[in-house]
């Protein structure tokens, strides 16, 4: 009950805002807020339900923005066309993630993600007669829907609004199907539900794949939105961690977690950000090293989650006024 | 139902199962007893398919299952428990047992429904919602035997879900596994202890070193010579039995 609350109140704020505030920056925010939080929840499915953590999701981020990008601007081709194709593609680098993911556990299988995202930002940004290399693709901005090109930052809200609102319900429906609870066995004890009858390699590949589609498309989203490619931003480590920090300080495996882990951060940031430099000329980096104190606090006093804290807290103040 | 046709499992220089053969059907209780360390849990590990024997032959409906991943074996009709239990800590008792009915049932409100039954037989029904990881030791053995039985099998292989247990405990977990044996489900029971074997079992088959050195009715067993110097310098008193 106190997750669907929280998620009806923060899609619902995040649907008003718009309407009654108009400024550019703080739409901008409203934008990345949502599109981190998806990207996130994407994550969450190989990282949070499936239990295979990886820091390397900026690879399938990447290709999602690479794939709108390289059709638009090599092959003329809209980015919905482009949106497909890197969804196919990352489905593709998520079968094979997936299958290491059989062989390497734990750090073993992280460190073979980010490794797997290295060798694709080496490609993208040495491959120049492609890809431009590093100094990265403009997206070419044609206006329309057919394009994907909005001046209006309002309908970027909406669109990425329906997107994580869609992969919020997706996930809530995940989590009482079968296979969401056979998921659920395999991240708990990968042997117990193999034993139980589980094809636990096959259901693991599956998630991890079906988060690599899903998080391409938010790469592409991103791309479109933003205007430009540069390799070393897409490919980064920074994202890969960025992706699975805000669904850990949110909530592992929790529908709702990304999106206020993502709300909560990517707040934070911006307000140190723009706190603690530029005017105060001496002091920039500073919010850099108070952001990560705030997290080791965050994670140390809260390490269920957000939500899960928010939904114990709930349930013992449920118990109060019954007694 | 299984057959074991001279079952050789090594690791490195050592011999943990040395050609051992056996036959259980649903019809009967069969217990494996032995030292630590003689290969009983080895032998449920090859059965169930989590280790692939270097020879001999795992027959399921004389069907050879050697390489067959043990999703495929449970699949099959053979579940088995692990020794040091391994709950869904972060689950609920109820949703445990779900998990392991999702195996024969598409529909989650139905395999929810099979593992309150199941819950129930297992007089587990009180605990549906408490989380399966705060259960004490003796309730983590029974969660683990409720589990596999709602995977509807026709052989439980369970590996020492005797031991540990208070004396109020071991009585209701010989009631629930004579019950089941009543349903037609067959047993194999590994177990450390005679005593209790002694009790449920129709046949044993001790082994020692990786080698079956003796098989037959209990009352065989605990005079049979080779047993006896078998448990030499351990803390077992046949007598118990």
């Amino acid at each position: 009950m106190t997750r669907h609350a929280l998620a009806l109140a923060f899609f619902a704020a995040a649907a008003v805002m718009p309407l009654v505030i108009h400024d550019a920056y703080f739409l901008d925010s409203l934008v990345v807020i949502l599109i981190w939080g998806a990207v996130s929840a994407a994550w969450n499915l190989a990282g949070g339900y499936a239990g295979q953590v990886s820091l390397g999701h900026s690879a399938f981020f990447g290709i999602g923005a690479y794939a709108a990008a390289l059709l638009a601007t090599r092959f003329n081709q809209s980015a919905w066309i482009g949106m497909l194709a890197g969804a196919v593609v990352a489905t593709a680098a998520g079968l094979v993630i997936g299958y290491l993911s059989n062989r390497l556990k734990g750090p073993y299988f992280a460190l073979a993600t980010i490794a797997f995202s290295q060798v694709l930002l080496i490609i993208a940004s040495r491959w120049r007669a492609f890809t431009s290399g590093s100094e990265g693709i403009p997206v070419p901005f044609r206006p329309g829907f057919a394009t994907l090109g909005f001046a209006s930052k309002t309908v970027w809200v909406y669109l990425v609004l329906a997107l994580a609102l869609a992969i919020y319900l997706a996930e809530r429906y995940l989590e009482v199907s079968r296979m969401g609870y056979r998921l659920a066995g395999v991240r708990e004890d990968e042997d117990a539900a193999e034993a139980l009858g589980i094809p636990t390699r096959r259901l693991k590949v599956a998630a991890i794949a079906l988060s690599a589609a899903l998080t391409s498309v938010c790469g592409t989203l991103w791309a479109q939105y933003v205007g430009f490619v540069d390799p070393f931003y897409v490919f980064s480590v920074d994202l890969s961690v960025r992706f699975a920090l805000n669904a850990i300080i949110g909530g592992l495996g929790s529908a709702m977690g990304p999106f206020v882990g993502s709300l909560l951060i990517t707040t934070l940031e911006t307000y140190l950000r723009a706190t603690f430099s530029g005017i105060h000329g001496s002091l920039i980096g500073i919010y850099l090293v108070i952001y990560g104190a705030l997290l080791i606090v965050l994670v140390r006093f809260v390490p269920q989650g957000v939500v899960g804290w928010l939904g114990a807290r709930a349930r013992r103040l449920g118990r109060h006024a019954r007694a | 139902m299984l057959e074991l046709d001279a079952v050789t499992k090594r690791f490195g220089g050592l011999t943990a199962v040395k050609e051992v053969s056996l036959t259980a059907t649903p019809a009967e209780i069969v217990g494996i007893i032995g030292p630590n360390g003689a290969g009983k849990t080895t032998l449920f590990n090859v059965i169930s398919g989590f280790l692939t024997p270097e020879t001999g032959r795992v027959l399921v409906d004389g069907r050879d299952v050697r390489g067959l991943a043990p999703h495929r074996v449970c699949a099959l009709g053979l579940t088995r428990t692990f020794q040091l239990v391994k709950p869904f800590g972060g689950l609920s008792v109820l949703d445990n047992i779900m998990i392991g009915a999702l195996t024969r049932q598409t529909s989650v409100s139905v395999a929810r429904d099979e593992a309150r039954r199941v819950a129930g037989l297992c007089r587990m029904e009180a605990l549906a919602e408490s989380p399966a990881g705060a259960l004490p030791i003796g309730l983590r053995k029974r969660l683990e035997v409720a589990r596999a039985l709602a995977t509807r099998p026709r052989l439980l292989l369970l590996d020492e879900v005797m031991s540990g247990l208070n004396p109020a405990e071991l009585a209701e977990m010989l009631d629930l596994l004579r019950r089941l044996h009543g349903d037609g489900i067959g047993l194999i029971v590994i177990e450390h202890i005679m005593a209790a074997m002694m009790r449920l079992a129709q046949r044993i088959v001790v082994l020692h070193h990786g080698e079956k050195i003796a098989e037959g009715r209990p009352e065989e067993i605990a005079r049979d010579p080779r047993v006896v110097d078998a448990y030499l310098g351990e803390e077992f008193v046949l007598a118990d039995a």
